[in-house]
C-alpha cells in the first residue's frame, strides 16, 4: 500500500497562548466549529476546528473578523441613561441603578398606555437566551409584540395549516440538483456554498436563480436572473408546467394532498399569459428551467429567506412534495433560516396556551413592518421600545421616526450605533464569544457554544438582562436560572427549554458539549406515514408586483441584501472586514450609467418617494437594466438615481426611455 | 548549516490557486490579517473579481485571489537598497522588518505591485509565505482558512498530484444516474 495522504490539511496555530477553546461561530446559521486561542484573556488566533462535523476545519471571514469586535475601543461598557434624546448621557456605574431605573419608567408607561405599549426587537445578535427570555417577560407584562427578524414568517405560507416537517431536509447535498432560489449562499453562508461546490464536483446540477447576477449564479450549471418580488411566482409557474407536461408524481400528490383533485384543478386554471413580465423571465426559459429540474430529479429547492415574507412561500413546500422529492433520500425543501425548532418558553405561564404564541396579534413579521404597515395596524400603540442589535436602522426602522414621541427607548447593545443614539437609556451586551449559548444551525443540529472569553466590565447576556429585570417585578419565580453568584445559568436555562418542545425534549447540554457527534432535533417519526396536508392552491389572479403608477414615477427598483462581508450590525466595528466592500455602493447596470453620465466611483443620489441618500456608484452587471442593488438598506423599493446637479426630472426622462 | 537541515530546506512550497472554486468571500484576506496583525490598509492577498462580462453565451463572472508570485529572481529582492528584502532557499520571498526603512523602491520594482506600506509600522507589508507557520510544517493561513479550497497548499509536485486525486475520488465517486 502507498503511504500518501492526499488532500491534508496541515492546521494549528504558530502563536502564544494559554488555552484553546473548542466552540462553534455564531455569525450565521452555518454552525462552523471553531477552535479560539487564548493569551491572557485576549484571543490571540482562531482557527477552525479540523475535527468538527460540520465545518471541517473551513471558516469564513465573518467567523474571523469577529475578534475585533471584542477589543473595539468603542464598546459600550457601562449603562447609561439620559432625560432627553438630545441630551448627552450620563454613565452609571452599575447595573442595578440602571435597572431600578428602567423598571420604574417601564412601569410608568404600562400604567400610562397599557400593557401593549412595550414592544421588544429582538436582534439575532442579542442571542436566542435574549430572544426566549424576551417572550417570557412579555407574557408576563401582558403584550404580544417581542419581534425577531427570523422567526415569525413560519404561519405566513398557509394560514390556519401547518406544513410538516418544518426543518430543512437533510441529506440536501446528496441530491441529483441544488435549486438555490433567491438564497445566494456563496455571500449568506460561504462555508456552505463550498459543500456544493463539492456536490458539483460529484455531478451533482447546481441551478440557481436569483434576481441578480450573485457569485451563487455565476458557479451554476443553470441560471436565470428574475426581478424582486417574482421569486414566489416562478415557483407557481414552474409548478403549473410540471403539471402540464405531466412531469409530477402522481402517486405522491394523490397520496400526501388533501383533495389532490381541486388542487390539480386550480393549477389548470391558472393563466399563465403575462406572468413573465411579473417574474422577469422569457416564457421559454421558464420551460427549460423546469425541464432541467425535472429532469435532474430528485431535487433539493434551497429557499432564501426573502421569499417567506411574500405570497404564494407555499409553493415551494408544495412543489417538493408534487414531484415526490420529499419523500426520496437527497431532495426536498429546504428553507434557509429555518432549522431552529418550535421553542416554547411560556407553556407555564398562566394564561398561555400550547403554542407558541404568535410573533404578534397583527400576523405582522419584522421585514414586512414597512412604515404604511405601522401606521394602519391599529393596535400597535408603541410608548416604550426594548431595541437589541441596530434594530432601529433595520427591521424596527418604521418605528425611527415615532421614537421622538416614545416615553423610553431602551438599547441592549454592544456598540454605539444609531439605535443607541435615539435611546434614552443603554445597557451593555455580552457578544455571543463572551457568553455561552445554544445554537441551532440550518441542517437542525443543536449546538453548545462555549464561551471563548469573560466579558469585559460590565456587559451581561440577555438572559442576565431579562432575569434582573424580571426580578425588580416579582417574577424571580419564572426566571429562577441562577447561578450562586447571581450570574444567569445557561446550562439550567436551556435544559429547561429542551424539555418543553416534543422536538428537543430529553436533550441536555452536557451531551452537546462532546462536538464530535451531532445531536439533531427530529421532525417527525420516520416510522409514522406521512401526513397529508393541504397544499398550496394556484391563485386565480397573480397581484401585480408593481403598480403602474409607481413604476412611471420611479422607474428602478431598488434592492438591498447582505455582503459577504457583513453579518449584522457588529460588522461595522471590524475594520478587517468593513474595508473589504463599501457598504454605500450602488450597483447600477453600465448602459444605465452611461445614458446618465455616472461613472465608477461618482457620487450619487438614490431617491425614493419618502426619503434619498447619496451612496458611491458601482457600475456593474450583476443588475440588470431596470434595478438598482446596494448593501444599504433602504425602506423604498422603487428609486430614480441620479448625480449632484442632475434633477429629478432629468433623471426620470433619461431612465424612461431607456427602459423602454 | 548541517547537510540535513539544508536538505530540509531545499523542500519547495507551492500555493496553488484555483479560481474556478473561488468565490471571492475574502477569507483569505482576513485570515492573512489575523495571522500577521495587520491594520486597515494593506492587502497582502487580494481577491479581484472578474465581470460579469457579456459572453455569447450569458454573462460570465469569476474571482482570483492575487498574492505575491514569489519570483524566481524576484524584482524587488534585487532593488531592496537595505538587502530587508530578502528570497528562502526554499523559494519565499519576504521582507525583514529590521532592515527594511519603508522606502517602498520594492513596490516601485514588482511587476504585480505587490508590496505594499503597512501604515502602522512604516514598513513594507507583503506576503511571506507564512514562513513561521510552514517552518513549522503549517499550512499558510489562507489556505487553511479557504471555506471552498480554492486554495491549496504543498510542494509543486505534491498540489498536482492532489488533484489528481481529487479528480480521480470524483470519477470513482459519480454519482449514479
Amino acid at each position: 500500500m502507498i503511504s500518501y495522504e492526499p488532500l491534508k490539511r496541515l492546521a494549528g496555530t504558530r502563536k502564544d497562548h494559554d488555552r484553546s477553546v473548542r466552540t462553534v461561530c455564531q455569525e450565521c446559521t452555518v454552525g462552523c466549529g471553531l477552535l479560539a486561542y487564548v493569551k491572557d484573556e485576549r484571543i490571540v488566533d482562531i482557527q477552525g476546528d479540523e475535527a468538527h462535523p460540520v465545518s471541517r476545519g473551513r471558516l469564513c471571514a465573518k467567523g474571523m473578523a469577529f475578534v475585533q469586535g471584542l477589543t473595539h475601543p468603542d464598546r459600550i461598557t457601562l449603562p447609561a441613561t439620559r432625560n432627553r434624546l438630545q441630551g448627552p448621557f450620563e454613565a452609571m456605574d452599575n447595573w442595578e441603578k440602571g435597572l431600578d431605573l428602567l423598571a420604574e419608567r417601564l412601569r410608568r408607561t404600562k400604567d400610562r398606555h397599557g400593557p401593549e405599549s412595550l414592544v421588544v426587537g429582538c436582534d439575532p445578535e442579542a442571542g436566542l437566551d435574549f430572544f426566549l427570555a424576551a417572550l417570557r417577560f412579555a407574557k408576563l407584562w401582558g403584550t404580544p409584540h417581542v419581534y425577531h427578524p427570523l422567526s415569525g414568517s413560519k404561519d405566513q405560507m398557509l394560514p390556519g395549516e401547518r406544513i410538516d416537517p418544518w426543518a430543512p431536509c437533510p441529506n440536501w447535498l446528496d441530491s441529483r440538483c441544488i435549486f438555490l432560489m433567491e438564497a445566494d449562499l456563496a455571500t449568506t453562508h460561504p462555508v456552505a456554498f463550498g459543500w456544493v461546490l463539492d456536490a458539483q464536483r460529484r455531478e451533482t446540477k447546481v441551478c440557481a436563480v436569483d434576481t441578480r447576477h450573485t457569485t451563487t449564479l455565476s458557479k451554476a450549471d443553470m441560471h436565470a436572473v428574475i426581478q424582486p418580488e417574482g421569486g414566489n411566482v416562478l415557483g407557481l409557474a414552474i409548478m403549473k408546467l410540471l403539471l402540464d407536461e405531466g412531469l409530477c408524481f402522481d402517486e405522491s400528490i394523490s397520496n400526501r394532498f388533501v383533495k389532490s383533485n381541486e388542487w390539480r384543478e386550480s393549477f389548470n386554471k391558472m393563466v399563465i399569459d403575462g406572468i413573465e413580465r411579473k417574474i422577469g423571465m422569457l416564457p421559454e426559459n421558464i420551460q427549460s428551467l423546469t425541464r432541467f429540474l425535472a429532469d435532474n430529479s430528485p431535487v433539493t429547492i434551497v429557499t432564501g429567506k426573502r421569499l417567506a415574507f411574500y405570497p404564494y412561500y407555499g409553493i415551494w413546500s408544495t412543489m417538493a412534495r408534487a414531484m415526490g422529492w420529499t419523500d426520496t433520500h437527497g431532495g426536498g425543501w429546504y428553507p434557509l433560516e429555518s432549522g431552529q425548532p418550535r421553542l416554547n418558553p411560556t407553556s407555564d405561564i398562566p394564561g398561555s396556551d400550547d403554542e407558541l404564541p404568535d410573533v404578534s396579534k397583527t400576523g405582522v413579521a419584522p421585514y414586512q413592518l414597512t412604515a404604511d404597515c405601522v401606521a394602519t395596524v391599529g393596535e400597535m400603540e408603541p410608548k416604550a421600545l426594548i431595541c437589541t442589535g441596530n434594530c432601529l436602522n433595520d427591521f424596527f426602522s418604521p418605528f425611527q421616526p415615532r421614537v421622538k414621541d416614545m416615553d423610553l427607548v431602551t438599547y441592549f447593545g454592544t456598540y454605539p450605533n444609531l439605535t443607541c443614539k435615539l435611546a434614552h437609556m443603554f445597557f451593555p451586551a455580552a457578544v455571543w464569544a463572551e457568553r455561552d449559548g445554544l445554537c441551532f444551525t440550518n441542517d437542525r443540529a443543536i449546538q453548545w457554544g462555549c464561551r471563548i472569553v469573560l466579558p469585559s466590565d460590565a456587559c451581561r447576556s440577555g438572559l442576565g438582562f431579562w432575569i434582573r429585570l424580571a426580578q425588580r417585578f416579582g417574577w424571580e419565580e419564572y426566571f429562577p436560572w441562577k447561578k450562586e453568584n447571581g450570574l444567569a445559568d445557561h446550562t439550567a436555562f436551556y435544559n429547561w427549554i429542551f424539555d418543553q418542545s416534543p422536538e428537543t425534549s430529553g436533550c441536555r447540554v452536557d451531551q452537546l458539549r462532546d462536538a464530535s457527534q451531532l445531536v439533531c432535533w427530529p421532525v417527525q417519526d420516520k416510522t409514522e406515514a406521512p401526513k397529508q396536508i393541504t397544499p398550496m392552491h394556484a391563485p386565480s389572479e397573480i397581484e401585480p408586483t408593481i403598480r403602474p403608477d409607481e413604476a412611471d414615477r420611479f422607474p428602478l427598483q431598488f434592492q438591498a441584501t447582505r455582503i459577504i462581508s457583513h453579518a449584522g450590525d457588529a460588522s461595522h466595528w471590524w475594520p478587517w472586514t468593513r474595508e473589504l466592500e463599501a457598504e454605500n455602493g450602488v450597483q447600477i447596470h453600465p448602459e444605465v450609467a452611461r445614458a446618465l453620465a455616472i461613472e465608477n466611483g461618482d457620487t450619487v443620489i438614490v431617491a425614493g418617494a419618502g426619503e434619498a441618500w447619496e451612496g458611491r456608484a458601482w457600475i456593474s452587471r450583476m443588475v440588470d437594466k431596470g434595478m438598482v442593488w446596494s448593501p444599504r438598506r433602504f425602506r423604498e423599493n422603487r428609486v430614480l438615481v441620479y448625480k449632484p446637479g442632475q434633477t429629478r426630472d432629468q433623471s426620470r426622462d433619461i431612465l424612461k426611455e431607456i427602459l423602454q | 548549516m548541517s547537510p540535513s537541515s539544508e536538505k530540509k530546506q531545499l523542500r519547495q512550497n507551492a500555493l496553488l490557486v484555483d479560481a474556478t472554486r473561488c468565490i471571492g468571500c475574502h477569507s483569505c484576506e482576513v485570515a492573512c490579517k489575523l495571522e500577521h496583525d495587520l491594520p486597515e490598509g494593506p492587502r497582502i492577498i487580494k481577491i479581484i473579481q472578474i465581470g460579469p462580462v457579456e459572453t455569447g453565451d450569458g454573462l460570465w463572472m469569476n474571482f482570483m485571489a492575487v498574492t505575491c508570485f514569489h519570483c524566481d529572481r524576484p524584482a524587488c529582492v534585487i532593488a531592496c537598497p537595505t538587502g530587508a528584502m530578502k528570497k528562502r532557499p526554499d523559494g519565499l520571498v519576504y521582507s525583514d522588518a529590521e532592515l527594511c526603512i519603508g522606502c517602498q523602491t520594492c513596490a516601485v520594482a514588482c511587476p504585480f505591485g505587490v508590496p505594499q506600506l503597512n501604515p502602522e509600522t512604516g514598513k513594507i507589508a507583503k506576503c511571506d509565505g507564512c514562513k513561521e507557520r510552514v517552518d513549522q510544517r503549517l499550512w499558510p493561513a489562507c489556505a487553511l482558512k479557504c471555506p471552498t479550497g480554492s486554495l491549496h497548499f504543498g510542494t509543486p509536485s505534491g498540489v498536482v498530484h492532489d488533484r489528481r486525486m481529487e479528480r480521480a475520488v470524483r470519477i470513482v465517486h459519480t454519482f449514479p444516474k
